[in-house]
């Protein structure tokens, strides 16, 4: 290596230098605390209940007992509150009020009706659709890193990893008449993409006509 | 002594790892999420990583690999007609040049992850080719390959912020 080739190896870490993780300690501890517990319980649960697709009474992502669970992330319970257990997703009210949803990517693209579906059972409106992509009259059509202005309000994501995503869901910030959209890349959109899986999500309204189309949006200039 | 072991050993590598990552996969979100998910496995399996020759290699190696199995998953399943590991810009990365990203993208998996290591791991040639297992002189071929693709942006990069003499 010569002296030009190490100056632009010298620029190229600095160009990467201010970058630092910020997820903490405690999060990373927490999530293999869970891991390996869960793991424990998988394996006396044996696989005829994943088989079934039956809930194996695993503690969620993000719960691990031997850590105390911060208020945001309490679970509810009672009336009106729901926790859903399925081999492909959960879906989980929070004393804060939020849902916590996690899915498997897979079982997205294979059952985004049934998350849909309980969704809609835990109050939170939305609309998911796969290789097609809406949006409402008055909809400026901006994206932003694939998502609509005022999608943040209602909808966070937590962590992806490997094959699962976790999404908090706030349905006390969604605004009167309007519902969340998500569409996914189709099998011949990932392939333009070159397997990049993606969706975009917007705000819609519920009582307007939307207009859909196949064409992959694209992010605002 | 094993939380505080991997305490100091998180808090010493995390950021190093996320660059060697990012400069793996040229997206920050994307690099951030397979580092917290390296290290949470590294967690799970301390007393094997504690022992591992080069820990942080571990990491990144980990990380990337779990990018590769979602690929491949995803290749598998869509049957994708090219099948090539093509990435598509995907966002304004705040505070990155995009287009250094863009460029870290085009490059070719193996050139990108000798640059992972060799570089931002700082790990020599033979140690590099260890971790990826390939041939010491593949690393040194690839690293040549990539310093020529990137050399055009970086220098042209400087040249922008240096005024010109007598100006």
């Amino acid at each position: 290596m010569n002296e030009h080739d190490t100056d632009v190896l010298d620029a190229l870490r600095a160009s990467l230098a201010d970058v630092t993780l910020d997820t903490p300690l405690e999060t990373i501890v927490a999530d293999g605390r869970a891991r390996r517990r869960g793991r424990r319980i998988a394996l006396t649960a044996g696989a005829t209940a994943v088989a079934a697709g039956l809930a194996l009474g695993v503690p969620s992502y993000g719960h691990p007992s031997t850590a105390p669970p911060t208020s945001s992330d309490a679970l509810a319970t009672g009336a009106g509150t729901v926790h859903i257990r399925t081999a492909a997703y959960s879906v989980d009210s929070l004393k804060s009020g939020a849902l916590r949803v996690s899915w498997d990517k897979q079982a997205y693209f294979d059952d985004h009706a049934g998350l849909e579906k309980a969704l809609h059972e835990a109050g939170f409106p939305v609309q998911m659709k796969v290789g097609e992509f809406c949006k409402g009259p008055n909809d400026d059509g901006k994206l932003e890193h694939g998502v609509g202005t005022g999608v943040d309000q209602v909808m966070k994501g937590r962590r992806v990893a490997d094959d699962k995503v976790t999404f908090d869901f706030f349905p006390d910030a969604m605004p009167a008449h309007t519902e969340l959209f998500i569409g996914y890349l189709d099998s011949a959109q990932l392939a333009i993409t070159g397997g990049r899986p993606g969706s975009v999500e917007r705000l819609v309204p519920t009582d307007q006509p939307l207009t859909c189309t196949t064409e992959l949006p694209s992010d605002s200039p | 002594m094993k939380e505080l072991e991997f305490a100091e050993f998180y808090r010493s590598s995390r950021d190093v790892c996320l660059r060697a990552v990012l400069a793996g996969v040229g997206e920050r979100q994307l690099a951030e999420d397979l580092v917290a998910e390296a290290f949470t496995r590294a967690w799970v399996a301390w007393p094997k990583v504690a022992r591992h020759p080069a820990p942080r290699a571990w990491v990144v190696r980990t990380a990337l690999n779990t990018r590769i199995s979602w690929w491949r998953r995803r290749r598998r399943e869509v049957a994708l007609a090219d099948g090539h590991d093509v990435v598509v810009p995907p966002v304004t990365e705040p505070g990155l040049d995009p287009a250094l990203l863009a460029l870290l993208r085009r490059l070719p998996r193996r050139q990108r992850e000798v640059i992972a290591f060799r570089v931002f791991l700082d790990l020599d040639t033979e140690a590099t080719a260890k971790a990826l297992g390939i041939a010491p002189g593949t690393v040194t071929a690839h690293l040549a390959r990539a310093v020529a693709t990137l050399r055009g942006h970086l220098v042209t990069a400087d040249a922008k912020d240096t005024p010109e003499a007598g100006k």
